[in-house]
Formats: structure tokens, sequence, C-alpha cells
């Protein structure tokens, strides 16, 4: 289909803890690149980030209108850990492209469950060729929720079709007794859906189907 | 991406919360606990510290250490050398290290006052 140009943040966190910090903050087992959700005490999504390893460190790739309140909640989580954060957003621009496309060597791409994540810096001029109706398209017929859309802070990971980024056997984190609760009694109250329109509370709207999150049936 | 630039690209600030002097107890049980762990070699020390992640945020951690490269405050309880790593001083003042005697979920646990919540098995707290 193209490439769409994301509002998003990048943070880099250098230090030997990096990787164990984020794990042990997040909803996905964190071992490199991967994508991972924070939440609160109550499961409830902080933001759902891209984690790109780099080799000596990672980037965080988030939704800018989320960054604050992601670097309030995790700031003040560092204690004795090896942990320095810098924020990047202002040198790099990231897309989704749909297809794997060739890149330079300047720009970083990772295949994610979204498609391939493009992280260029200001000086590589990437065309984004999608329009933001293209890209609610694209995300419709796949079935992708976005932030700001059906990514939200009222809502919690399983109920808006993070849950593939909910790992079962991992330990500890915020929102982790919530969410396993959930999972275990098979009450997760919502759940992200695909419906022919017109689709009342729509949270992306497709020209012929729409995206919802609606109460789960019980079955 | 630019990583050239992360040099002059903007720190996100890590408030440091102030360093607080410490003072904490152990429960009857704990110190008879501890006495057994440690034996007569007082020379090594319990370490009580706090890392973050577990269900409510941070998480306990307590280990019987000779030393440690942390920065720490060193208290003197009942007889036992307490290492307090400064970084997490203002979440440990006024705790009580107790034992509690159980077959299942028993062990060292923390009261601490300056908890709001804490998760189901008593290891984590917000």
């Amino acid at each position: 289909m193209g490439i769409y140009k994301l509002d998003s943040y990048v943070l880099i966190i250098r230090g030997k803890d990096r990787l164990s910090f984020i794990d042990g903050l997040s909803t996905n087992k964190v071992e490199g690149n991967c994508s991972t959700v924070f939440t609160t005490t109550a499961a409830k999504i902080i933001d759902l980030v891209d984690v790109i390893d780099m080799g000596d460190f990672i980037a965080i790739v988030g939704h800018q209108p989320y960054k604050d309140n992601l670097i309030q909640h995790i700031s003040k989580r560092v204690l004795n850990q090896d942990i320095s954060i810098v924020d990047i957003s202002s040198n790099n621009s990231v897309y989704l492209s749909t297809e794997d496309i060739v890149v330079g060597d300047k720009i970083t791409k990772r295949n994610t469950w979204r498609g391939y994540l493009l992280v260029a810096p200001n000086s590589e001029v990437i065309e984004s060729n999608m329009s933001e109706d293209e890209f609610s398209e694209y995300r419709v017929e796949n079935m992708i929720p976005h932030q700001g859309h059906e990514i939200t802070p009222s809502v919690h990971p399983l109920a808006c079709g993070l849950g593939d980024l909910v790992h079962e056997a991992k330990g500890c984190y915020i929102g982790q007794e919530i969410l396993a609760r959930m999972r275990s009694r098979g009450r997760q109250g919502k759940e992200l859906v695909k419906q022919t329109n017109p689709v009342e509370g729509a949270t992306t709207k497709g020209k012929t189907h729409s995206l919802a999150i609606v109460r789960k049936k019980i079955e | 991406m630019d990583c050239n630039t992360c040099d002059t690209a903007p720190a996100v600030v890590i408030n440091k919360p102030e360093v607080v002097q410490v003072a904490l107890t152990i429960s009857d049980k704990a110190k008879e606990m501890l006495g057994s762990a440690f034996g007569d070699d007082r020379s090594h020390a319990l370490l009580v510290g706090v890392l973050s992640g577990g269900c409510s945020g941070y998480m306990y951690d307590l280990q019987i250490v000779e030393s440690t490269d942390q920065d720490c405050q060193e208290l003197k309880v009942d007889g036992f050398r307490v290492l307090v790593p400064n970084a997490s001083s203002h979440l440990l003042d006024g705790i009580e290290i107790d034992y509690v005697d159980r077959l299942m979920g028993g062990g060292f646990k923390i009261n601490n006052p300056n908890a709001s919540s804490s998760c189901g098995c008593g290891e984590s707290f917000a």
C-alpha cells in the first residue's frame, strides 16, 4: 500500500540494565526487538512502544502525545539501575511502511506486527505516500489498532487487540495481576472487532468496514 | 536513526529523590531468622534495597552481602549491619523487617509505611 508518517517519539536508552528495566515495567518479554505495552496498576495503557535493539543501546518508539506520561512513568522508577535516557525525537522521523522496501544505511528498519517501522534522521527524506484515510483503511483491513483510536489510556491491552503483546508466562510487571486475572477467568470485558458499516461507536472508520471496541460476548 | 546526535539531544531528566536518613526496625522473629542466617559472622551485611518492576512498580530486594558497589548508608540495627542504597532510601524510611512463619508465602516481609498499595505476594509495592 505505501508509507505513512507516524506521530512518534524516539527515546534512546543506554546502560547495562536497559532491557531488564523495560522488561520489568511492560507487558511483553523484552529481550531484544519487540513491541510491548506500558500499563498502569489498573492495567490501563500508558503507551505501546516498539523496542529496537541497536546493540549497545535500545530505542523505544511510541506515540508522541503519550510521551510525557511514559517518561514520567519510567523515569521515577530508575533507582540503582544503570540507565540513561535521551530524547532524539526532534532529530528523527518515524514511518510505517506496509511493504518491505530498500532503505539507506542511515535509516533503521524493523519488521513489526503493524508493518515495517522506519526511523530516519531528518537528513534522510522519505516520501510519505499514504493519506490518513488510506492508513486507516490499511488498519481496518488488517485489524491493526492505533494510538489515539483504539489504543488509549482508558482501555487495557486485551480490549484493544494487543493481547499478543501481553506475555503469559513472564514475571510480574505493573498491571500484570489484573491482566492475568482477566485471562484466566475469561473476563476481559471488551474486545476489538471489525464490523461492516455502519458501525456505532467506531474507533476507526473505513469505507466498508470499521474497527470498534465492543463488549465481549460471553460464550 | 540519527544516533550521532545523541550527545546533543536532550537528556530525559531523571529526578533523583532526596536521600533520606533511614530508620528501620527488625521484628523479634526476623532477628531470630537473621541470627541463624548470619551465625556468629557479623562481617556480612543485610542489603535492603528496592528494584523497579513487580506488579505494583517497585520490588523489595533483600540480600546478604559482604560489600556492595551501590552507594549505601550503613546502619547498625540490633547488632546487624544493614545497608540501604541511597537511591531507594526515600522508599524505605520507617520500614519494619518482619518474618512470617508459613509453609506457603512465608519468609521475610517488609512492612512499609511509605507503600500506598502492595501486591498479593507482598514483594511488590507502590
